[in-house]
């Protein structure tokens, strides 16, 4: 076997899939470690892709040249555009996937790429000269030589699954964990912590009684999530159905047998992905909540019943389930269950996601502290993004809070405590209205054609797209309407109608108006338009038109931002000398140094008063 | 302290005057100070918050007898070890005592930089620092008394309950947000339009409450105008009790206009003496009452004089075309030459609603001085234990701004995150006032506010 790699990316999930596949795209050599290649791409929980902001994570991938987009394209089951109901910057991407067909997609894609190897094979040692990476060693003793490693270890280090009282070492479902890695960081100086996660059983899906659910149906339009996808289509139908209070009965009697509530789960959950024991407890008033039965995939009778991660015994699992409408007779294919695992606390990273302790060594996914199989993949494209970088000696690739939910969260991860797995939400993104699903190649493609990631066309076609746009609503706001062509429109959708020619921006702007309404006519101003008047176009062009009062006000707070941002604080600066800052600011500070004055004010413990004192002192 | 060097100042204002004070502070203030001191005190063994007689030496020659007063850190109001020494005033002296002690190895404070120790030494938070700065050019005992409660941090507490607000506001539009898959309402869009009103409405009310800050900030000010010859120069100077304008028979002789401060319980008057009002061909007049008018506009109280001997309505007229052009002002008629009409002051009072005096004789001044003061303080009632200046009211304006931006978007807007714009913004707003959010604009603001020895 070939022994010496530019990268070794450690471990196949999602972070691994990309890491792996950006450092080999960028032309260095990369190897691929996993103990179970055919574990390449599992879903290991929920058998679905993106979701409420993390949706535009995905397409932020996708912009950048990842691979997370089209696997799930081609192995959606069903698509859905969330919040529609809402506007256009919480829109959010969602797909269920084939839990056989992701996989073996990742796979092929891994095999068929070049200067990748895929070893099977567990590390047990990461080998370390003067602070540097060297390699790693596998269980066979066998040495494979480097100078990067992406450690992407999911929840295997140290894991620890539960299932009611029950406890058994292992990160996922008839898998064992990894030991010994997670004791050699420590031993580094690198300080780790300990979380917890879970997933809901999985029913068969022949014991469920469909008749008494709703139907949930895909979007009539399913949207891919990759520019590489023409189109996708809806292939299965998931069904509705949800808790009432005897289930709320039923699991409250297992609470003194839950691991989490019996503290035998002594690390943290994520509060935001409820275990449904977590939910009864938190909203005790509410006495029914959503529960959705989608399918895992065409060849398989598994459904994975969403709303319902717990951690209960198996047997007060069941007959919760079996009290909600429609699974009286349920089966379980397999049962929830809760894992507890090492991660390391992410503030001891560089913004390019390589450990300050250990130049050449890298982390992405869970190890981090997140959850989440699209924050996952996110880490590992920047991890194998700036491992390639490093070695072809060029700079770190930092993107922005203002720029990306992926810049949000690396922020984020580094600046803030981790008490709980990390999840993205839209609301931690200061500049939600500007960091769109539908304009992460705008924002991001760049980086990856830079990167040699997207191919000259891809980033063609978006310039193109984009030009268009501007010259759209460049146009709305010249073009004006005669009440004749509008008012027929207008009227139809009960807003004010028109006595002189107005601007088709204007008009835009009412609430009740859609851009494309104002089209359907054929008012000769119209023919400025012609060649890119296309529904895409259109659609692009509404949010920009519709909401420019507020993108130009996130706009001048991103100015001031990025100002903040600019403001250098020195490298080596002293911060035990300032004794006017709190304990635990100069604490924090000394440990992630950050960079500027705008990072500064981010960190946890970092009062504004803090700040401050450190401006004034700098000035 | 991280502030390596010792600097000194004269802190009390340059110039002739009684006494002087000049500080000293730093890790090294004691025995650069002793040095110049013939004294059996050893300063670096005196107790902090004690005073020492001894003579200030230059060398051999004997500078000033002075008092050294010992602060020891961090009680101190920089925090660092202090000495305020105490001399007699006049410009030479406290030159001289300060070369002493450059030479001694202190250096020349900038501006500001005592206080900017206090701050970073914690001893003081950027509110307070704002209001040592208000303290300072306080010109009415109010207006002082505001700014001191500042420094104990009541405006700090008055917004920060207003920001709580925003926040559970805040909290709320985000939560429906993340729970959005789960298809949770958090938000009832009348109650947040309810929240949002009050939550404005406070800051409206911190904002008007600026112009009576702003009285007590800088004073009340009155115009006197009238028609030449009604006696303007001549209650002036009655006012001040000194002869301070110039008065002659001939009308129009105050041609520009005459300024002086006059403290009466408390307050500082502004009064403007000005030209008087008529049209005219001559041009410095013409120039004089287009000056009087833009004082109006400026004063908080306008006091018409009127030549009662020419009439008690001769300049109604004129009080009228004040009140339509100027509402914001208060104006008063003000009958002059009371002893020249036949009718007594008592008659007088039974038809019209003025005031009656008499500039030359001393009459009714008592009584247009309490309606003066009257006037000022019901003006500057409004502040309570909060002293708004122009940086707050300028944020203030901006989240008042957020806050109709945000009622705007609950009607018209598609969703929660239109709304969570502008609360978002009026909350890091807010934040800059009270120093909860960090902005450099704000640093640069407030400390360039000083001068040296501060």
């Amino acid at each position: 076997m070939q022994n010496r790699f530019d990268v070794v990316v450690i471990g196949g999930g999602h972070a691994g899939i990309e890491a792996s596949m950006a450092a080999a795209r960028m032309g260095v050599a990369t190897a691929i470690v996993t103990m179970d290649p055919n574990a390449i791409g599992r879903l290991s929980c929920n058998p679905s892709i993106g979701g409420s902001a993390k949706g535009h994570l995905v397409k932020e991938i996708d912009a950048l040249g990842g691979v997370m987009g089209r696997l799930a394209d081609r192995s959606g089951l069903q698509f859905k555009m969330l919040n529609r109901s809402k506007g256009p910057a919480v829109w959010s991407p969602r797909a269920q996937n084939d839990i056989a067909l992701y996989p073996q997609y990742a796979r092929e894609l891994l095999e068929s790429t070049a200067n990748l190897t895929i070893v099977r094979g567990k590390v047990v040692e990461i080998l370390v000269k003067h602070d540097r990476i060297v390699g790693v060693r596998t269980e066979d003793n066998e040495e494979i030589l480097c100078k990067a490693v992406i450690l992407c270890s999911g929840t295997f280090l140290n894991g620890v699954m539960h299932t009611g009282m029950c406890r058994t070492d292992g990160g996922r479902i008839g898998e064992k964990s990894a030991t010994l890695i997670s004791d050699l960081l420590a031993g580094y100086g690198l300080e780790k912590g300990r979380l917890k996660t879970g997933t809901p059983p999985r029913l068969d899906a022949d014991s469920i009684n469909y008749d008494v659910c709703e139907l949930h149906p895909g979007d009539e339009d399913p949207q891919p999530f990759s520019y590489l996808t023409d189109a996708v289509a809806n292939k299965v139908m998931c069904y509705a159905t949800a808790t009432n209070p005897t289930t709320h009965d039923i699991l409250r009697e297992g609470f003194d047998q839950s691991p989490m509530f019996t503290g035998r789960i002594k690390a943290a959950g994520p509060r935001y992905c409820p275990s449904v024991e977590d939910k009864i407890n938190r909203f005790a008033d509410r006495d029914s909540h959503l529960i959705v039965l989608e399918p895992e995939g065409m060849q398989t009778n598994s459904v994975y019943v969403n709303g319902f991660s717990t951690s209960l015994p198996e047997d007060v699992q069941l007959r919760g389930i079996r009290s909600i409408a429609g699974l009286e007779r349920a089966e379980f294919i397999r049962p929830g269950y809760a894992v507890e695992y090492d991660f390391f606390f992410p503030y001891q990273l560089r913004f390019s996601l390589e450990t300050k302790a250990i130049a050449g060594l890298y982390f992405a996914g869970q190890i981090n502290g997140t959850s989440g199989y699209e924050e996952a993949a996110s880490q590992g494209l920047v991890a194998g993004i700036n491992a390639a970088l490093k070695l072809r000696g060029e700079g770190e690739f930092h993107l922005r809070r203002s720029e990306a939910y992926i810049g949000v969260m690396i922020d984020d991860l580094v600046n803030k405590n981790t008490e709980e797995p990390y999840r993205i939400f839209t609301s931690l993104a200061e500049y939600r209205l500007v960091l769109r699903q539908d304009n992460a190649d705008k924002r991001l493609m760049k980086y990856g054609h830079r990167f040699g990631l997207i191919g000259d066309t891809a980033m063609e076609t978006s310039r193109t797209r984009w030009d268009r746009v501007d010259r759209f609503v460049e146009l709305a706001d010249k073009i004006k309407l005669k009440p004749a062509s509008v008012n027929p429109y207008l009227e139809s959708v009960r807003e004010k109608q028109i006595e002189q020619s107005t601007q088709m921006a204007l008009l835009t702007r009412r609430g009740q108006v859609r851009l494309a309404g104002l089209l359907q006519n054929d008012d000769e101003s119209l023919q400025e338009l012609e060649d890119i008047n296309h529904n895409e176009t259109v659609t692009l062009a509404e949010t920009e038109i519709k909401y420019k009062g507020y993108i130009d006000r996130q706009m001048r707070d991103i100015e001031r931002f990025q100002a903040n941002e600019e403001k250098r604080i020195p490298d080596n600066f002293d911060y035990d000398n300032l004794k006017s800052l709190s304990n635990e600011a100069r604490e924090k500070l000394s440990k992630i140094r950050p960079q500027s004055l705008g990072q500064a004010s981010r960190i946890a413990g970092v009062s504004a008063a803090d700040v401050s004192i450190l401006t004034v002192y700098l000035r | 302290m991280l502030v390596a060097d010792t600097i000194c100042a004269l802190a009390t204002p340059p110039g002739t005057g009684g006494l002087a004070v000049i500080r000293v502070s730093g890790p090294a203030a004691f025995d650069l100070v002793q040095p110049c001191l013939r004294s059996r005190t050893d300063l670096s063994q005196a107790d902090g918050h004690t005073i020492h007689y001894a003579a200030f030496v230059d060398g051999d020659s004997i500078v000033d007898t002075v008092t050294a007063s010992v602060f020891r850190a961090p009680r101190s109001y920089t925090g660092e070890d202090s000495v305020e020494i105490g001399c007699h005033g006049g410009q030479i002296v406290a030159r001289n005592i300060v070369a002493a002690l450059v030479r001694q190895g202190a250096r020349p404070a900038e501006p500001g930089e005592f206080t900017k120790r206090a701050f970073l030494n914690n001893k003081l938070d950027l509110t307070q620092v704002e209001a040592v700065a208000d303290v300072i050019h306080a010109v009415s005992t109010p207006g002082a008394q505001a700014a001191a409660r500042q420094l104990t941090g009541g405006f700090t507490r008055r917004l920060a309950e207003i920001r709580n607000r925003l926040m559970d506001v805040c909290g709320l539009l985000e939560l429906e947000l993340d729970f959005s898959e789960e298809d949770l309402e958090f938000v009832d869009k009348n109650d947040l339009r309810r929240q949002l009103d009050e939550i404005g409405q406070v800051c409206r009310e911190l904002t008007e409450s600026y112009e009576s800050a702003h009285i007590l900030r800088n004073g009340y000010h009155v115009g006197l105008i009238g028609f030449p010859n009604a006696g303007k120069s001549s209650l002036m100077n009655a006012l001040l009790g000194r002869r301070r304008a110039i008065v002659s028979d001939t009308p129009g002789t105050t041609r520009d206009y005459l300024e002086e401060t006059l403290h009466m319980e408390g307050i500082a008057f502004k009064l403007y003496d000005t030209a008087g009002m008529r049209s005219s061909d001559d041009q410095i007049e013409i120039e004089g009452i287009q000056l009087a008018e833009s004082i109006v506009e400026q004063s908080n109280c306008v006091l018409v004089i009127n030549d009662a001997s020419a009439g008690a309505a001769h300049s109604d007229e004129l009080a009228e075309s004040m009140r339509a052009r100027f509402g914001a002002v208060e104006v008063l008629t003000v009958q002059n030459k009371v002893d020249l009409v036949k009718q007594t002051a008592d008659e007088l009072k039974q038809t019209r609603d003025d005031l009656f005096i008499s500039a030359n004789k001393g009459e009714g001044l008592d009584a247009l001085r309490a309606q003066l003061v009257e006037l000022a303080t019901s003006s500057s009632a409004r502040v309570n234990d909060v002293l708004i200046n122009d940086r707050h009211v300028g944020l203030l304006q901006q989240v008042i701004e957020s806050i109709n931006n945000a009622m705007t978007s609950i009607e018209n807007a598609p969703s929660n995150e239109f709304i969570a714009v502008d609360v978002r913004l009026a909350l890091k707003t807010l934040g800059e006032i009270t120093g909860d959010n960090w902005s450099e604009d704000l640093l640069t603001e407030v400390f360039s506010r000083f001068c040296i020895g501060k």
